[in-house]
């Protein structure tokens, strides 16, 4: 099976929002050589995004890092957990966030803002994981170490402050995937009963072959030439864009996606991933499983990180809050 | 082929959200008192007589007026009654314009059901609304119900000076049976040339008579417009032609073949309801054509749930963000 990406749309594409295509096309002023294997960024990845406190920015959110246990025979896992600096008579909800970026690049402080905005928005204690990356850790390393994360907030709950039936696991792109497979696991494992998988614009089917992974082909912030190089890292050349890969790596392939928690399932209208998204949430439903589902109009993959100032881009992290706001109250 | 009988739905429907349950107990005791079939669509009606309000207890205390006009109907057809709603301080500007379209399976209520909408709307964003009244099914099978809605479209645009509304504002706006009628205008705005619409606002809507998805199996017999109440609108509507491709996409506009080049459409559904896969199917079949469709799919709702449970904390952000579409596509600011 051949998979390639041609560098333009072949198929017309859903146009972007003007505030979203004024953003592009700013981003189009300092165009950036496109990921390879041999490129992938690795040194100082750490230090690309400022740092907790500038993140925190005065708001009364502490952060600590630690090492906790990787995966049965692997290293341990680096974490940082952000907190309200409150007290609170009673547990607080828990997050777990997993980054972005294919599974092939990024750091857990990338998404530093993201994590810090939903302690100080919603009063819970977020974990945000770094796990390990392809092409050096093929999958399944990744989404083991992720699990582990989950394994040790819910086991140390009470230590942390954090009502264990209240456990968010989320992220965006590749983190959307890996939150999506936790979930999975979580289930197929019997380990902690998730209150919710927040799942932002996932990366979800390796098989590249829906219509909208075929029109953000060379236009947008996640292309296809990236994803099909991201697929290839993570699952090897053999299964890159098998629907044989695993359904824990590729969710999309899940046979079974009944009996999960709650989804949020929120993608931009104008990128790739688009339609495998919207596709997941049909198949959890089908199985009379919960997920909302929000396709926002002319969104950019990531919009809401890239334009967050945009009409789109507010509305849509308000839907997320409200969410958040709904799983966290009731569970 | 026919839907199954009540209650004998053959998929685990999603469920409710905690909070919205009272509020469906109570629409299904209001609004759904006598289950619809054939022989109890006029008796339906009767009881939608004494649930939707006159619009002067609707607009009392409001900031708008309101005026009711017949208009030219379709060639050959009755003409039309109008409610136009105004704010009562009209912009200098020319005003953003919303045609709503009521719900009621096509086959229920009038134009009074979408009014409540359009006197927010007047009051907040000061939109100029027209209520159109079309006619109902059985007596006058589809498309007689987006003709007469099409009609006022066009009418909408040629008075656009003498109504004060901006040409290139107009949009398409309406629930249920409504926003199936809103899906079927914009085809026929653009198959006939007519009027660009700026939009084509779809909440909950009717699209599909075949009435057979997964979502329409998983509410059969339960829930608000289950799968047996849209079968009987359905039947109603399309008659004999039901179930076949002789259904005109202006009565059912998920038989239309091509759905390129409409006007951007925000496409709103519970996840537990009747309709939810009908209107994600509508919407990826525009997003393949490069065609502009917003969805959002909220958790746990009822058909029509943001409407009847306006204060649970999914119909707030329910609400919240159709309101920062309409900014988006009608250019209103703040």
């Amino acid at each position: 099976m051949t998979v390639t990406a041609t560098g333009h749309p072949t198929v017309t594409p859903v146009p972007f929002d003007p505030e979203v295509q004024a953003v592009l096309d700013a981003i189009a002023l300092n165009p950036q050589p496109a990921l390879t294997r041999e490129t992938l960024p690795r040194e100082g990845v750490d230090r690309m995004f400022p740092d907790n406190d500038t993140v925190i920015a005065g708001r009364a959110v502490d952060w600590e890092d630690r090492v906790i246990p990787g995966p049965a025979g692997a290293p341990d896992v680096e974490i940082t957990i952000f907190r309200p600096r409150a007290a609170s008579g009673s547990a607080r909800p828990g997050f777990l966030n997993i980054h972005g970026g294919g599974q092939i690049v990024g750091h857990r402080s990338w998404e530093t803002g993201r994590v810090v905005d939903i302690v100080a928005e919603h009063g819970a204690v977020a974990i945000n994981v770094e796990y390990r990356l392809a092409p050096e850790h093929p999958s399944p390393a990744g989404l083991e170490d992720c699990y582990a994360a989950l394994l040790w907030l819910h086991a140390h709950a009470a230590e942390l402050g954090v009502d264990p039936d209240r456990i968010i696991v989320g992220g965006g792109s590749a983190g959307g995937c890996l939150a999506a497979g936790v979930a999975l696991l979580a289930r197929d494992r019997r380990g902690p009963v998730l209150a919710g998988q927040l799942l932002l614009c996932p990366m979800l089917d390796n098989t590249n072959t829906t219509v909208s992974s075929r029109q953000y082909d060379g236009i947008g912030t996640w292309q296809r030439e990236t994803n099909l190089l991201a697929w290839s890292c993570l699952l090897g050349d053999e299964l890159a864009f098998s629907p044989d890969a695993s359904g824990y790596a590729a969710p999309a392939h899940a046979a079974d996606v009944s009996g999960l928690a709650p989804a949020f399932i929120e993608v931009g209208e104008a990128e790739m991933f688009r339609d495998e998204d919207t596709q997941y949430a049909l198949r959890i439903w089908a199985t009379g499983g919960q997920a909302e589902l929000h396709v926002w109009g002319g969104g950019a993959h990531g919009f809401d990180m890239y334009m967050p100032d945009a009409e789109v881009s507010r509305a849509a992290l308000a839907a997320r809050a409200s969410w958040l706001r709904r799983i966290w109250s009731r569970a | 082929m026919t839907a199954a009988p009540a209650g004998t739905g053959s998929v685990v429907p999603v469920p409710y959200d905690p909070e919205l349950v009272e509020g469906l107990a109570a629409f299904l005791d209001l609004v759904e008192v006598i289950p619809l079939r054939a022989d109890t669509i006029l008796a339906n009606r009767a009881h939608f007589a004494t649930i939707i309000p006159p619009i002067a207890v609707q607009a009392a205390g409001r900031p708008v007026t309101w005026e009711d006009r017949l208009i030219p109907g379709p060639d050959g057809a009755p003409d039309v009654e109008v409610t136009i709603v105004r704010p009562s301080t009209p912009s200098p500007d020319p005003a953003p314009a919303v045609l709503s379209i009521h719900g009621g399976g096509m086959v229920l209520g009038t134009r009074f059901f979408g009014t409540p909408e359009l006197i927010d709307l007047a009051e907040r964003y000061g939109v100029v609304g027209v209520a159109v009244e079309y006619r109902l099914a059985p007596e006058h099978p589809g498309p007689a119900q987006a003709e007469d809605c099409y009609a006022a479209l066009r009418w909408m645009a040629a008075h656009a000076a003498e109504l004060g509304i901006d040409p290139d504002r107009i949009l398409a706006s309406g629930q249920s049976a409504g926003g199936g009628l809103s899906a079927a205008v914009a085809l026929m705005a653009r198959d006939r040339g007519g009027p660009r619409l700026a939009g084509q606002l779809l909440g909950c809507p009717m699209l599909d008579d075949r009435n057979e998805t997964v979502s329409a199996r998983q509410y059969d017999g339960i829930g608000a417009w289950d799968r047996n109440n849209n079968d009987t609108a359905w039947t109603a509507i399309a008659g004999a032609d039901r179930f076949t491709d002789r259904v005109s996409p202006y009565t059912a506009p998920a038989r239309a073949v091509d759905l390129a080049d409409l006007a951007p459409a925000y496409i709103e559904v519970g996840a537990a309801e009747t309709f939810r896969d009908e209107a994600v199917d509508y919407a990826s079949r525009i997003w393949a054509t490069g065609g502009q469709a917003e969805l959002h799919v909220w958790g746990g709702g009822y058909h029509g749930f943001h409407g009847f449970s306006p204060d649970a904390v999914v119909s707030v952000a329910a609400n919240a963000a159709r309101d920062s579409w309409l900014r988006r596509v009608l250019r209103l600011g703040g």
